[in-house]
């Protein structure tokens, strides 16, 4: 990449690829970018509104309140005249999937770049999916990333093919590159990019079915010619010699493995490699005649066989459709030595996995989502428990989370089971749980739902005051926006109500009889007088947030405790363990936070407070 | 030329130490990658990080090819050994003794002796720099955490960092035995 400094570089950073994906976007004169929070994207909008201040620009950014909202208010600005992006992970595309393909065929004003993070593993997502597909299934062009570096410069790039020819772009970065860090070289910025105010013409903007057809061999045009002229589209050689007669042909961020894997290997030095930028709609024909002029071909790419697919005649290439590479996991470097190693006849490294002892993530010691999961599992014991996407995924450790599907599943679901119990199997508890974030991205229409359809269940709302997990970014109940002007926060009391909701109490989680005489009172709400959907608000700020009261007394185990094992075992808090060799409960000072609910907790009231 | 794991628990300062190590070696106009760890892992979950500093493009390290292991808990050592070389060396956060390849300090007694549990990865980190070669030297970080604006928390850096590299010294002059 250090050949890549030109003479409008004025800084070499050490950037994350997000960091380097939202200098990217600044760089392209981008005026509006929008965003969902979601693990490996996250990083992407909190960078945009630090950039925005390093260069004072005026870029207007928002987090959004789910994914297909934010394409749609970045679809706007497009058509507005404006260069726009959106940022999102790969199951947020799903979300966003309506407004996506149809854009395509509609087409674009100023340039529209979606960016949508990948995660192969996968390490934080329910599917390991390859957005890729999407964009073919689709019909957008698609870059494909394989470090920081590349990632900024195919941004630029993104939103160049974007403008000429009036299509979405989506720039697909794996985790591996939004979470990896290099040396970047950063250059200024080009004024924001308007090209014309909107122009009415609904047969396009507002176009019925049939103009659709029209505009969907328009969009097929497009397609060919990006695929039969660009250059991103073609395999270009980045290791080893064009005239090898085996090749691997490799994209995204696995190519930065097979890379490093194939020039550090004296035994691979025969090969040659070849990459694709733009692996949709890559060059096809270039593809079939670089892999017919050789003996064999292995393609190497992550997460679905996207390329491989594109090639016509596989009789001589080696890949997923084959065998030779798994069809699920990530390709890792190991991954890598290790299909390759099979290619080119070598018998592998002996990769004998380690015996890891990974300790499992947990909530946070004081966080206020714990004793919630604790009084729901103590009052509701063979209760269904419905759960969601975000930290408080992790009252699977307490048992109080039976599913996990999708974000705000929990709420939908729990109409489902409650539905399901009136047929028969009367009598069953349905509690959902579901964070303040996910509850405004996907819950309020399922709670609309069960509401009007008189399902029985009990809905704990779990407001810590931030989207938590990916990293604390604000809901739309904070006062402030992305780049921290001021926001008009909504009443999530006066929006629950609203939604027809009649058994609506909020309480702090920490006091650990309020919290169970409410969710007493929402069970017999909805189990045992069946009226309906009850809702109990649990609120309390993230510990790990600013406006956490994180407390400094700290607690300990007196000689009372009787090794029952409930604070352990039931209460989950990493700061609590039982330590072997003296065979005594042990609260951790270091990790202790203060919260004071093992207090409550302990059967034999043997915890107190620290030095007392 | 040179490859490193660092590992530990989430909210060890793993990616603190990661981007600084990072951060140096740019400014230095060395070439350098590294990947980071995120998400739900990082709730108290074992965490690693890679960072390599030399022409590589992969920001991963292959197993066997790691130089250095910096590691700030034991049980994680025993979880990232794969990654190390053969005659590979580690530093650990941890109060047994020092053996061969293994170099220990007592970095959280060390942090919390200077009043913050959170420096231990600082200390650590001298530690590291002092007996091994990390690219980045110990002048290079303390240059490096001196343009800390925050007066308090550059003192308590430069404390922590002098504190790892006092062990570091101390046990390069006993040959390795002190623990």
């Amino acid at each position: 990449m250090s050949d890549a400094k030109n003479e409008s570089a004025v800084l070499n950073r050490f950037l994350m690829g997000n960091e380097a994906i939202a200098r990217g976007v600044i760089e392209s004169g981008c005026s509006l970018a929008t965003a969902y929070p979601g693990t490996p994207s996250s990083e992407i909008m909190e960078s945009l509104v630090r950039w925005k201040t390093e260069l004072k620009s005026s870029i207007y950014l928002e987090w959004s309140i789910n994914e297909k909202v934010a394409f749609e208010v970045a679809y706007g600005g497009s058509l507005a005249g404006k260069r726009c992006a959106v940022a999102m992970k790969m199951v947020g595309l799903n979300v966003a999937s309506d407004p996506f393909t149809s854009a395509a065929y509609l087409g674009i004003r100023g340039g529209l770049v979606i960016i949508v993070a990948d995660d192969p593993g996968p390490h934080s997502s329910q599917t390991e999916q390859d957005s890729r597909f999407f964009s073919w299934f689709a019909k957008v062009p698609v870059f494909d990333p394989g470090s920081p570096a590349e990632a900024l410069e195919m941004t630029i790039k993104a939103f160049d093919l974007s403008e000429k020819y009036q299509v979405p772009v989506m720039l697909r970065p794996c985790l591996r590159v939004c979470h990896a860090r290099q040396n970047v070289t950063i250059s200024h910025p080009r004024s924001q990019i308007n090209i014309g105010a909107f122009e009415k013409n609904w047969t396009r903007w507002a176009a019925t079915p049939k103009f659709r057809l029209a505009l969907h061999g328009e969009l097929n045009r497009k397609i060919e010619t990006i695929s039969s002229t660009e250059i991103f589209a073609l395999p270009k050689l980045i290791a080893g010699d064009s005239q090898s007669s085996r090749i691997v042909i490799t994209s995204g961020s696995v190519s930065s493995h097979v890379r490093d894997v194939v020039s550090s290997e004296a035994k691979m030095s025969g090969l040659s490699v070849y990459k694709v930028d733009l692996p949709y709609p890559a060059n096809h024909s270039a593809l079939q005649s670089l892999v017919d002029s050789k003996t064999e071909t292995l393609i190497v790419e992550e997460t679905y066989p996207v390329m491989e697919l594109q090639i016509g005649n596989r009789t001589k290439v080696k890949g997923r459709m084959s065998g030779a590479v798994p069809r699920q996991g990530e390709l890792d470097p190991e991954a890598v030595e290790r299909i390759i190693s099979g290619f080119v006849g070598l018998k592998p490294k002996d990769f004998e996995a380690p015996n890891l002892k990974v300790r499992r993530p947990s909530l946070c010691a004081g966080c206020p989502h714990r004793p919630a999961f604790f009084m729901i599992k103590k009052l509701f014991n063979g209760a269904i428990y419905a759960g969601d996407i975000g930290c408080y995924t992790l009252g699977v450790n307490l048992g109080a989370v039976d599913t996990c599907l999708c974000m705000g599943a929990s709420i939908g679901m729990a109409c489902g089971f409650a539905q399901a119990a009136k047929q028969g199997q009367d009598g069953e508890l349905v509690v959902a749980t579901i964070g303040d974030s996910t509850f405004f991205h996907a819950g309020v229409p399922a709670l609309i739902n069960a509401v009007h359809t008189g399902a029985n269940f009990v809905l704990v709302l779990m407001d810590n005051n931030i989207t938590a997990m990916t990293g604390g970014q604000p809901t739309p109940a904070t006062a402030l926006t992305a780049d921290g002007s001021k926001a008009v926060p909504i009443d999530m009391e006066r929006l629950i109500r609203g939604c027809g909701v009649e058994f609506l109490e909020a309480v702090d989680p920490y006091d650990y009889h309020a919290l169970e005489n409410t969710l007493k009172a929402a069970k017999s709400f909805s189990h045992e007088k069946k009226a309906g959907v009850s809702v109990v608000i649990t609120r309390r700020p993230c510990i790990r947030s600013k406006n956490a009261a994180v407390s400094k007394t700290k607690f300990q185990v007196g000689e009372n405790c009787d090794k029952c094992m409930t604070c352990v075992r039931d209460l989950e808090c990493p700061a609590i363990s039982f330590v072997k060799q003296n065979k005594n409960v042990r609260i951790d000072p270091d990790l202790c936070a203060g919260c004071g609910f093992c207090v409550e907790v302990c059967p034999s009231k043997a915890i107190s407070v620290w030095g007392i | 030329m040179i490859q490193m794991i660092l590992c530990g628990r989430g909210g060890q300062g793993i990616v603190f130490l990661t981007r600084l190590l990072g951060d140096i070696a740019t400014r230095k106009g060395l070439d350098v990658i590294s990947s980071e760890t995120h998400g739900m892992a990082v709730r108290g979950g074992s965490i690693n990080s890679h960072l390599k500093i030399g022409s590589f493009s992969s920001p991963l390290v292959r197993w066997g090819h790691a130089d250095y292991l910096l590691s700030m808990d034991m049980l994680e050592t025993g979880n990232n050994r794969q990654f190390l070389k053969e005659g590979g060396v580690v530093f650990e956060n941890s109060p047994v003794a020092s053996e061969s390849g293994l170099f220990r300090v007592d970095a959280a007694r060390i942090a919390r002796s200077i009043g913050r549990i959170q420096l231990e990865n600082v200390v650590l980190l001298g530690f590291s720099a002092f007996l091994g070669n990390l690219e980045v030297s110990v002048e290079d970080i303390r240059a490096r955490l001196s343009q800390d604006p925050r007066e308090s928390v550059r003192n308590y850096n430069i404390k922590a960092l002098d504190a790892g590299v006092k062990v570091g010294s101390a046990m390069k002059t006993t040959g390795g035995s002190t623990g």
